[in-house]
């Protein structure tokens, strides 16, 4: 599908009956060369109207959301209750090396494409299935979204100010973790496959990758240590120094994790403000050494970046291998000079929404690189190509199952 | 055939911190053998751990509960890559090995002699994943950073958090976890490429890239509007209501999502307002929206009265998505669900006898990975490793010692670094 190059995943098929909790699955797929094809109800999927818009106009092919979310991606519409629906969803899910959903526990299964019956047909099958309590156990037919995963795996209870409630992160972040680990699961449950003849279902939970993600903070510090982790702002509680400080005319972030780094920066603290408790070898060591002393060390600190501004404290900071980093708005971010450097934007034109700036690789393939093979489809773009081209439908029968509201 | 389904790949880990190592952790975890090569001189910062509890302030290597996390189930070899013969066996390595797994600072591993170049020498179809914060060129690839400075330099950290403030940062380096995870992602794409032509790569991360690839629309909508996108905080752009709410007790809290007007209806009956369900003011998303503080009060006044836990089985029961927000000992003694699934996991431990850990979310029914141990000191595999695999005679190995290359020792001497 890449004009002119090599795609890692070029004649893997998958099959996306995917909500946003599972999109970026597909789109990690599709983005490395994979031929994944959405199935979108008629008259187009509800994540089409997930804001923000493009000028804050609602429409199909107008939600930033989906459109990055279903970059490389074909789009057919079907309606999976009418039968002829139900069996054109059987033939694609047999054409394709992967069934990719996020549908109620279940609901695959009753639609007559669960991993039992394809794998009876089809036994290298993978089904990746992602829901938010996973397809056993008693809350399997809970009902999740984006902030319950969040609340119920772990992030919640430790994110935000010691005085505030608990606070979310932006941007649906678990939906993401949970498609990017059921991306990894699937290419496994393939190579898998590729070597014994059998395929799997893969069962993610949002509630389990979210809590293996966040896990820093986890099991083991509480069995041991009795330690119960929660909201302490922007530092990590196993990291001194670590945490935002104040600027001229902005914020840095800071972290000091080995003994050289804490050395770098008291040396640096000592040369500016004249402070001489800072050099006392009782804060010299590993973080641990200095946890009881956060608050001092973080006072010394402050007097340092109070005397610059941002960008001074960065690229002075980083001279002497001292980790501070901008913390940047958005609108900082995406004119930072190195990301800029790097041509990490990409420009993509959608023939509906025009030509947008997306977010590039995630990661650099040197041999098979990482693309935007195509703008995410229209509602029900690839019908004809997919249906009549590729599976050998006639256009009269198209065109009945059109008729029919099937298509 | 091994029911492991990464049973014949082989890895070696020159990493540090977490978003290298967890890559091989998941590998190990399916299947794969994996050597993480670490040297006494320059001990990683997981190493450096001192347990709380030590009234003598030891620094106990071992013990680490991130380190069982991150590189549980691994093989440990100490090697002193400063010394040509210990580059040497580095490379010998590698030639065994399908992946490398690195995170050093940019241009660390090419001034060892563990270059691109000298890698894929020793091993032609190598696979090579290079994990860093800003990746391998632009204006400063050798600045130093860790998650969270990734995380702030972003503008995720910043977009986070409630409207009226600063921004948000995780307390999990969240950076780091979602680099390894992608970085998993682009090896077993590598692997599955590899399968079909027999070609091996290279694969650099630029940690500060993967980071805002996670905040794709949001970016869009900056670059696309030159405006800030809204700050959600707790909210939703496509549910209302939508909130965490103060529970019975202290610091008790559960959340609940509005997706359309059936869960809409259901939270009403729950909390005594069937007469808002008729309300035209309510009626949709947006009006919800507009009416949120009225609502949340209401939620407030039902939610007060219940623990988290039952609140979340309350909504739940009425077809609301809702759940309790929970800290560790929650997890790990009030979830059910997470009991019943058998999601921590057990790991016999070389110190500790065995301890618990989070479970390896890959979901794999078919072929469920396994942690084999946890808790080796520096160096623990050495004769394994370089006796078995690389088949070192007696002789040859006894040499590697004298120069130094192959270090030996308990590890409870760590320099400074």
């Amino acid at each position: 599908m890449v004009a002119g190059g090599r795609s890692a995943l070029s004649g893997r098929r998958v099959l996306e009956i995917a909500d946003e909790s599972g999109a970026y699955c597909g789109k990690l797929l599709a983005d490395m060369g994979a031929d994944v094809i959405k199935v979108e109800c008629p008259g187009g999927d509800p994540s089409r109207q997930i804001p923000p818009f493009l000028d804050d106009r609602p429409g199909e092919d107008r939600s930033l959301h989906f459109l990055y979310m279903n970059t490389s991606k074909r789009g057919i519409t079907l309606d999976v209750e009418h039968p002829q629906g139900r069996a054109l969803l059987r033939t694609l899910a047999l054409s394709a090396d992967v069934v990719l959903e996020t549908l109620p526990v279940g609901r695959l299964a009753s639609l007559g494409i669960g991993y039992a019956s394809l794998s009876e047909e089809k036994p290298e099958t993978v089904v990746t299935s992602i829901t938010g309590f996973g397809q056993s156990g008693p809350h399997a037919d809970w009902k999740a979204s984006d902030l319950v995963a969040g609340a119920v795996g772990g992030p919640m209870h430790v994110t935000g100010e010691a005085d505030d409630p608990p606070v979310s992160l932006a941007g649906e972040q678990h939906f993401l973790m949970a498609s990017t680990c059921a991306a990894s699961s699937t290419l496994i449950a393939l190579l898998a496959a590729s070597r014994s003849g059998r395929g799997q279902h893969v069962d993610i939970s949002l509630q389990e990758t979210t809590l293996a993600v966040s896990h820093i903070s986890g099991v083991g510090k509480w069995l041991d240590d009795g330690i119960i982790p929660r909201r302490v702002g922007t530092g990590l509680t196993a990291s001194v120094p670590s945490g935002a400080y104040t600027c001229q005319d902005g914020r840095v972030y800071l972290m000091v994790n080995r003994p050289a780094h804490w050395k770098a920066l008291a040396e640096w603290i000592h040369e500016e403000t004249g402070n001489e408790e800072v050099l006392d070898p009782l804060f010299e060591g590993p973080s641990s050494k200095r946890i009881e002393y956060r608050e001092l060390l973080d006072l010394f600190i402050s007097d340092l970046t109070a005397l610059h501004t941002v960008e001074e404290i960065f690229h002075e900071g980083q001279r002497r291998h001292i980790a501070f980093t901008p913390l940047r708005s958005t609108r900082e971010a995406v004119r930072d000079p190195h990301v800029l450097s790097r041509n990490y934007f990409v420009e993509l034109e959608h023939p509906a929404a025009g030509p947008l700036r997306y977010p590039g690789a995630p990661f650099r393939p040197e041999a098979t690189p990482w693309s935007l093979s195509r703008p995410a489809p229209r509602a029900g773009e690839h019908n004809d190509e997919i249906l009549g081209d590729e599976l050998g439908l006639a256009p009269e029968t198209l065109q009945s199952l059109s008729q029919a509201g099937v298509i | 055939m091994s029911d492991q389904a990464l049973a014949d790949i082989k890895v070696v880990e020159f990493t540090q911190g977490m978003a290298g190592p967890w890559i091989g952790r998941m590998l190990a975890y399916c299947g794969a053998e994996v050597i993480r090569i670490e040297s006494h001189r320059v001990p990683g910062v997981v190493r450096l751990y001192i347990p709380p509890g030590d009234a003598k302030r030891r620094i106990q290597p071992e013990m680490s509960p991130w380190f069982t996390d991150w590189d549980a189930g691994k093989l440990f070899v100490a090697l002193n890559l400063k010394q040509p013969a210990g580059v040497e066996l580095g490379l010998r390595l590698v030639g065994r090995c399908d992946i490398v797994v690195e995170n050093h600072r940019f241009g660390a591993m090419e001034k060892l002699g563990l270059g691109w170049e000298s890698m894929r020498s020793a091993r032609p179809d190598l696979i090579a994943i290079s994990s860093s914060g800003f990746g391998e060129d632009g204006l400063h690839p050798d600045y130093v950073s860790w998650g969270p400075n990734i995380e702030a330099m972003s503008g995720m950290a910043w977009l986070g958090g409630f409207p009226e403030q600063g921004g948000a940062m995780t307390q999990y380096a969240y950076p780091d976890s979602l680099s390894a995870l992608h970085g998993l992602f682009a090896v077993l794409c590598a692997l599955d490429h590899r399968a079909r032509t027999g070609e091996g790569q290279r694969i650099s991360l630029a940690q500060l890239e993967t980071t805002m690839a996670m905040i794709g629309p949001e970016l869009m909508d900056q670059m696309a509007h030159d405006r800030a996108p809204r700050k959600m905080g707790n909210r939703s752009h496509h549910r209302a209501p939508q909130g965490c709410y103060p529970c019975e007790g202290e610091d008790h809290y559960c959340v609940l999502s509005v997706a359309d007007n059936d869960q809409w209806r259901a939270l009403c009956g729950l909390i005594g307002k069937e007469s808002w369900v008729e309300n035209s003011r309510f009626r949709s998303r947006e009006g919800r929206e507009r009416e949120a503080a009225a609502i949340d009060e209401a939620i407030e006044q039902w939610t007060r009265r219940h623990s988290p836990q039952s609140a979340a089985e309350q909504l739940q029961a009425a077809g609301v998505p809702a759940g309790a927000v929970q800290n560790t000992e929650d997890q790990y003694l009030r979830d059910p669900h997470l009991t019943e699934r058998g999601y921590f996991e057990t790991i016999p431990h070389l110190k500790k006898g065995e301890v618990t850990a989070p479970g390896i979310p890959l979901g794999l029914t078919g072929t469920p990975g396994r942690t084999t141990r946890a808790g080796a000191s520096m160096g623990e595999d050495n004769i394994s490793v370089f006796r078995d695999l690389l088949e070192l005679s007696d002789s040859e190995y006894a040499r590697y010692v004298e120069l130094g290359a192959i270090e030996v020792g308990n590890g409870n001497e760590p320099g400074t670094g």
